[in-house]
């Protein structure tokens, strides 16, 4: 999942390695919906369409936490933005075309925006896209399929320390932002804000508002004190 | 449970908002640079804050016990960039381990 390390072009095992981690993705986020008491069927339609496990992990989170349904969406909503932060930097480099252009668009994503904007010409940026995302797809889906027949047998999910792993996912989406300075300011903040505001505002405030830690690790004063 | 409105208003934000971003904010956005650089680093701390409500709470009360322990491992691992999978499995098997010596 990586943005800053990723390669100019996806080798093989590239190719494996990033299909694996959506695999691994897939069937974790799969797991945790049914656990969550959502029906298989309906997990993995929802998988499948809204196809974007970090704003499911913020639906769950809310609504685990007790959250009202509209908080746990916006929570989802607000995790999604970056999605449209990649598809305005991937679009104008692609070759011109409404249809071509709003397909890849629609498929932005951290790892394969990450490696098209490397790619020296148009025809490249669409090619490199498309085959980071077919190997992004294949993991996925599989891994929704198999965490779909998991998350049906898997049993007591705690005992496993499963609930452990969807925290764990998560940090692993984000670590190469983690490791930026900014980033890490901002991840630190909207941590803070959470772990205060948590025990005394609504069940799912604290993940909305927590943006405001990026607005703080963007603030002025922090840009001119460097 | 999801709701079939939940997912349709999911797939609305998390689609629609590459097609805003693609087509209708991009040149706008490239004139804001304070704003993008903020917008680029709203998963940092929106993804950070909903890693703390799955790590040390449990409904509106914070509780602190394995599930922290695996995901400070889980950190390191990051940190040194271990691979997607081994984060997991480290996560998942520490948390465990721990539930069952305690």
């Amino acid at each position: 999942m990586s943005a800053s390390a990723a390669p100019t072009r996806l080798s093989t095992i590239d190719f494996a390695t990033m299909a694996l981690t959506f695999f691994s993705l897939g069937v974790t986020l799969q797991v945790a919906l049914i656990d969550a008491g959502t029906s298989a069927g309906r997990a993995l339609v929802a998988s499948s369409v809204i196809f974007s496990a970090t704003s499911q992990f913020a639906w769950l989170a809310v609504r685990e936490g007790g959250g009202s349904e509209w908080a746990a969406v916006l929570a989802g909503w607000v995790v999604a933005s970056r999605y449209g932060i990649l598809a305005t930097s991937l679009v104008p480099r692609l070759p011109a075309g409404v249809a071509r252009r709003a397909a890849a668009a629609l498929n932005a994503f951290d790892p394969n925006v990450a490696i098209a904007v490397q790619q020296p010409e148009p025809q490249l940026v669409e090619r490199e896209f498309w085959r980071t995302t077919s190997a992004m797809m294949l993991g996925w889906f599989s891994g929704i399929a198999v965490g779909t027949f998991l998350g049906n047998v898997v049993g007591d999910t705690a005992r496993l320390g499963l609930d452990a792993v969807f925290p764990a996912a998560l940090l692993a989406i984000i670590g190469n932002l983690l490791r930026t300075r900014d980033g890490f300011v901002a991840g630190i903040a909207g941590g803070l804000i959470c772990l205060v505001l948590l025990p005394f505002v609504p069940a799912g405030l604290p993940i909305i508002l927590s943006v405001f830690g990026a607005a703080l690790a963007a603030s002025p004063r922090r840009v001119a004190a460097r | 449970m999801m709701s079939v409105a939940t997912i349709v208003a999911l797939v609305i934000g998390v689609w629609g908002q590459r097609l805003i971003g693609a087509f209708a904010l991009g040149p706008w956005l490239d004139r804001q640079p304070r704003l993008t650089r903020m917008a680029g680093l709203i998963p940092a701390a929106v993804v950070m804050a909903v890693i703390v409500q799955l790590t040390v709470a449990r409904g509106r009360t914070l509780e602190f016990d394995a599930r922290l322990v695996g995901v400070a491992v889980a950190g390191v691992l990051v940190w040194r960039r271990a691979p997607f999978i081994v984060v997991v499995l480290a996560a998942a098997a520490v948390t465990a381990a721990l539930r069952a010596v305690t």
